[in-house]
């Protein structure tokens, strides 16, 4: 594994540039998958954060999140996890009014799509945002979650109850889904 | 067993391991449980033994974020939020430091070296760094996979959280082998719906580079600009898009026009050419007058 000097501030922004002019140019959708997962994956790298901040990858992302293609949609939102773990880019994901978008990722059919969304909806929340982060159907979907089979789904929804919302909101949830029945409204579990 | 045992024990502190017969796995696979102390010795573990020959077959290893305990999960996020707030600020200092230093040309090697070729199955720029004291979340190449015997399952603490937080092989595959994972796309010339926002920004930036592609919207101040210098004869890029794109919006301020032709502007240069005449005639008269003198013959005493 190389260092870190390998490649210079500049040489990543002009890199990550091409990307995106060439997800812009093409007309190809597997071309624009491939690119796609390029970014999400490079966006794990904090070195690399700053530069898709510039090049507004996060609205690129955010984007992607209202496209039919699911695969778009997976890797959207995946990049927008892995971005959301800094500060800055939360901030500008905020900014652009992403938490409805992330919020309508937890109804997909996608076990991917649907743990990225969790993870990136814990990452959005702050004191200003908490109210849409943690909103009731939000809140609702998430013990759905905590009660299905799938562990990852489990854990994960259990952390966001445990830790991004309070025992009244739990509460209230609960008492509105024993007055529902599953089928009526509310958000889906996804298939497995 | 042991030999595995031993093989993993290399890269750190093992928990925890046991043989999971519920885990649906090919025939003739044996698949196994190993969990790190550290999230760290998992990832090298992974990276260094997946893929790799064992004993006449072949180990496929993967992350198993579904045996993560509730608390497992909730610390991982944490230290992952952690080490990418350190981390970027790391990278920031580094960049300023850069900024001092470096200059645009010395940029032109390391672009030829990681030049980028979307190529199908296997991302070759490598964006890899390594921070020996942080807690290594470094982005480590992906491989493609194989479909073969031993099939080996390891590592509690998940790690290169690309997607979410839980990864597992498939989806690295995905990442990795993307034209397999997807089935064919008909070619549909759907346009992308991208906002303004991304790409204004990529222009500007774009500008600022001194590169020429293919610009679909410009700022007016630029195109104003490109267009004045056209005029004047010295054109360089955003020339195609100043041809053909009409200007919508309130003119640039017109530069007052200055008269060259009124003397005004020469009173400082005829003072100066002046002075300079003076100067340079006074020497002339000089070396004249100096000779007479050492003419005379020295009277000695």
């Amino acid at each position: 594994m190389a260092g870190k000097s390998r490649f210079s501030a500049s040489d990543r922004f002009e890199y990550l540039q091409g990307l995106v002019t060439e997800f812009q140019d093409t007309d190809s959708e597997e071309a624009k998958e491939q690119v796609l997962a390029n970014l999400a994956n490079f966006a794990y790298d904090p070195s690399n954060m700053e530069a898709l901040r510039l090049l507004q990858v996060t609205e690129l992302f955010l984007d992607m999140l209202t496209e039919e293609n699911e695969n778009f949609v997976e890797f959207g939102i995946g990049g927008l996890c892995n971005l959301s773990m800094e500060r800055e880019s939360r901030d500008q994901i905020l900014q652009s009014g992403g938490v409805p978008l992330v919020i309508s990722c937890l109804s997909s059919n996608r076990d991917e799509t649907v743990l990225s969304a969790i993870t990136t909806l814990m990452n959005l929340t702050t004191a200003a945002s908490r109210t849409e982060t943690t909103d009731g159907a939000v809140v609702q979907c998430m013990l759905r979650f905590s009660l299905t089979q799938n562990p990852r789904l489990r854990n994960l929804a259990s952390v966001f109850l445990e830790d991004y919302c309070t025992q009244q909101q739990v509460d209230r949830a609960r008492e509105e889904m024993q007055g529902q029945s599953q089928s009526a409204v509310g958000i889906p579990l996804p298939k497995d | 067993m042991a030999e595995l045992v031993q093989l993993f024990a290399l890269y750190g502190v093992i928990e925890e391991y046991r043989a999971l017969d519920e885990y649906p796995a090919e025939q003739f696979t044996e698949v196994y449980l190993f969990q790190f102390q550290k999230l760290t010795s998992a990832r090298v573990a992974k990276w260094n033994t997946d893929e790799k020959s064992f004993f006449g077959g072949q180990l496929h290893v993967c992350y198993a974020p579904e045996y993560e305990t509730v608390e497992e999960t909730r610390q991982k996020l944490q230290d992952r939020r952690r080490y990418v707030n350190r981390a970027s600020q790391n990278t920031a200092k580094q960049q300023d430091r850069q900024l001092e230093e470096s200059t645009e040309s010395s940029s032109t090697d390391t672009r030829t070296a990681a030049a980028p070729e979307i190529q199908k199955g296997f991302e070759k720029a490598r964006m890899e760094n390594v921070n020996s004291d942080d807690m290594g979340f470094s982005v480590l190449p992906l491989t493609p996979v194989e479909d073969v015997s031993y099939r080996l399952h390891g590592f509690e603490q998940p790690l290169q959280l690309q997607w979410t937080t839980d990864t597992t092989l498939p989806t690295e595959d995905k990442m990795g082998s993307l034209h397999n994972a997807i089935p064919p796309v008909t070619e549909t010339s759907k346009q992308c719906a991208s906002s303004a926002s991304y790409k204004k920004e990529r222009d500007l930036i774009e500008r600022q580079k001194n590169l020429s592609p293919s610009v679909r919207f410009m700022p007016r101040t630029t195109h104003l600009e490109s267009r004045k210098r056209k005029l004047e004869g010295q054109a360089f890029f955003l020339n195609e898009a100043a041809e053909t794109e009409t200007l919508i919006g309130p003119k640039l301020p017109e530069l007052p026009k200055v008269d060259m032709e009124d003397h005004s502007l020469n009173v400082t240069t005829n003072l100066i050419r002046q002075t300079m005449s003076k100067v340079t005639s006074v020497p002339e008269i000089k070396p004249v007058q100096v000779k007479t003198p050492t003419a005379k013959p020295r009277r000695r005493i």
